[in-house]
């Protein structure tokens, strides 16, 4: 497996991949620095008790689309590389397995959102910090805030990896997953099976852990599925 | 184990009601330059892909180096390189680091990467990326990818298709280089029979999905027999008069045509049509190319 996932960072490179994994956790960052640079009094005043808890509470609003969005064009991307020139021949007449081939990309992604995550983790830390909320960073939340979205988002990088992969054409999986963007940021008044209420880590038993355990199965489930699905098919 | 490198056995592959591919028996043996050939579309991708695993056959079996693919396929890839239809490559990565991504797949050493480029030369421009290359370096790149994990057996599909003519000979030196240096078995696809005229030992002819001709390039040369045409004022008269004579001959074309026969036959032919006061304008031989029996074996197809 560690040999699908090398060469594939080799395959990446050059491309605007590490860029957007960059890019999406500077624009949250940003986001939040117009925001609170703008209302400061008025922010401030609201989160007074609690300015780091009122930070990580905004900033979650935001990381929830951008992560959505984010794995949805980091999948397409990454199946897309093998797309453009027909490469699925090539690399699957090498004497590597199908499902080491699924399990190498579908790393990959979870590795490069894994990146963004900590990037979102250490930009909110700095901008705390330039707002003058103190030193007394609440890093359990933070790492909450950072990455348990992530974890309660794998359906959705396991479903777009298998979606990408299957299909030449990626305007699908790309309606796909700006759709989804659009789900979970109204998810609030799904009912708490509904996966696209999970990133946002609300739920009846009130504790993120649910969320992230809901996303871990399942996604699981769908990494399975997909392999074997790709597994099966016939390479175009 | 058998003397085939690659035996398949009724290979078969359905497409919803169509026979893409039906009951194929190929054989090569080891050390053959194997030439498969058919026009567009009469199933020599098709076949290739299952060779090599990429589509699953309908019916029939595919034993390579003496083992089932179904059941040890990856051991069997090990050991086979290959190139299917157009070029396959990464456009924003370099010459080499296409190479290196396939390298690392295959567990061959660094120093390999270099042995491919100057095999099919492209040392010069492992450093720039792929997208720049004309189509015929892409194809040896190709060619390079196929021999990173030093195969036993190189598959290449159409390795010629849409080259220019210095592109294709280049190619086709390669090709046939590689049983002499490396002892490689290689199967190569085209639709053109001249360009396998050049380069295969064997030969199996493939149409509408079904092996028509499998044996040496020489059987196949056996085939074009040349006829010996005769242009005489007067064609019928002078045809009957040699029919009468007991000479066996054919009309077409306003012309007649005598099997192959000895320069004595033809000379004799030749006076007779003058002592009957014929006047004879052309005798000469009339050979069948090898395009024109595969046109034959492949009922005139049309697509060529």
């Amino acid at each position: 497996m560690l040999k699908t996932f090398a060469s594939d960072l080799i395959k990446i490179k050059r491309k605007m991949i590490w860029f957007l994994i960059f890019l999406g956790p500077f624009g949250v960052v940003a986001l939040e620095a117009v925001n609170f640079g703008l209302r400061y009094d008025y922010l401030t005043k609201l989160y007074a008790d609690d300015l780091w808890g009122g930070l990580i509470g905004e900033a979650r609003y935001l990381a929830i689309p951008a992560l959505m969005l984010g794995l949805t064009i980091i999948a397409s991307m990454i199946a897309g590389i093998e797309h453009q020139t027909n490469s699925w021949k090539q690399l699957l007449a090498l004497p590597i397995s199908k499902l080491r081939v699924f399990t190498g990309k579908f790393a990959l992604a979870a590795v490069l959102l894994f990146a963004s995550s900590t990037l979102l983790f250490i930009g909110i830390i700095i901008l705390g910090i330039i707002l003058k909320f103190g030193t007394e960073i609440p890093f359990l939340s933070l790492l909450k805030m950072a990455y348990f979205p992530y974890l309660a988002a794998m359906p959705f990088v396991a479903f777009h990896m298998w979606l990408s992969i299957t299909m030449k054409n990626q305007a699908i999986p790309l309606v796909v997953g700006i759709v989804g963007t659009i789900l979970s940021m109204m998810s609030f008044n799904f009912p708490d099976w509904f996966p696209w209420k999970w990133p946002s880590l609300e739920n009846g038993w009130g504790d993120p852990i649910y969320s992230v355990f809901a996303g871990l199965g399942l996604g699981l489930i769908i990494y399975l599925m997909g392999s074997i699905d790709f597994g099966r098919k016939d390479v175009q | 184990m058998s003397e085939f490198i690659i035996e398949t056995n009724k290979l078969t592959k359905k497409f919803k009601n169509r026979y893409a591919v039906e009951s194929v028996n190929l054989q090569i043996k080891k050390g053959e330059i194997y030439g498969f050939l058919g026009p567009n579309g009469a199933g020599k991708t098709t076949t290739i892909r299952m060779l090599l695993g990429l589509a699953k056959p309908t019916y029939g079996s595919i034993q390579i180096f003496g083992k089932d693919m179904k059941k040890e396929k990856l051991t069997v890839l090990k050991k086979v390189g290959s190139l299917v239809e157009y070029p396959s490559y990464y456009g924003h990565l370099t010459a080499y680091e296409n190479l290196e991504a396939i390298r690392i797949l295959l567990d061959a050493p660094k120093s390999r990467i270099d042995e491919v480029l100057s095999i099919v030369r492209l040392s010069n421009d492992a450093k720039r990326p792929v997208k720049g290359f004309s189509l015929g370096m892409k194809q040896r790149l190709g060619i390079a990818a196929a021999l990173l994990g030093k195969p036993e057996l190189l598959i290449l599909d159409e390795p010629t298709n849409g080259l220019d003519p210095s592109g294709i000979l280049e190619i086709r030196e390669l090709i046939k280089s590689m049983p002499k240096e490396h002892g490689i078995t290689i199967l190569v696809s085209s639709h053109l029979l001249s360009e396998m005229d050049q380069m295969a030992t064997q030969v199996g002819i493939i149409t509408k999905g079904k092996m028509i001709f499998q044996d040496s390039i020489e059987t196949l040369r056996q085939r074009s027999k040349s006829k010996i045409a005769i242009k005489v004022n007067e064609t019928e008269q002078a045809w009957r008069m040699l029919l009468s004579k007991g000479i066996q001959a054919e009309m077409e074309n306003k012309q007649i045509y005598l099997p192959h026969s000895s320069d004595e036959a033809i000379s004799t032919v030749v006076e007779e049509l003058i002592h009957n006061r014929f006047s004879v304008f052309r005798v000469q031989e009339e050979k069948k190319s090898l395009e024109d029996i595969f046109l034959e074996l492949t009922s005139g197809e049309g697509s060529l």
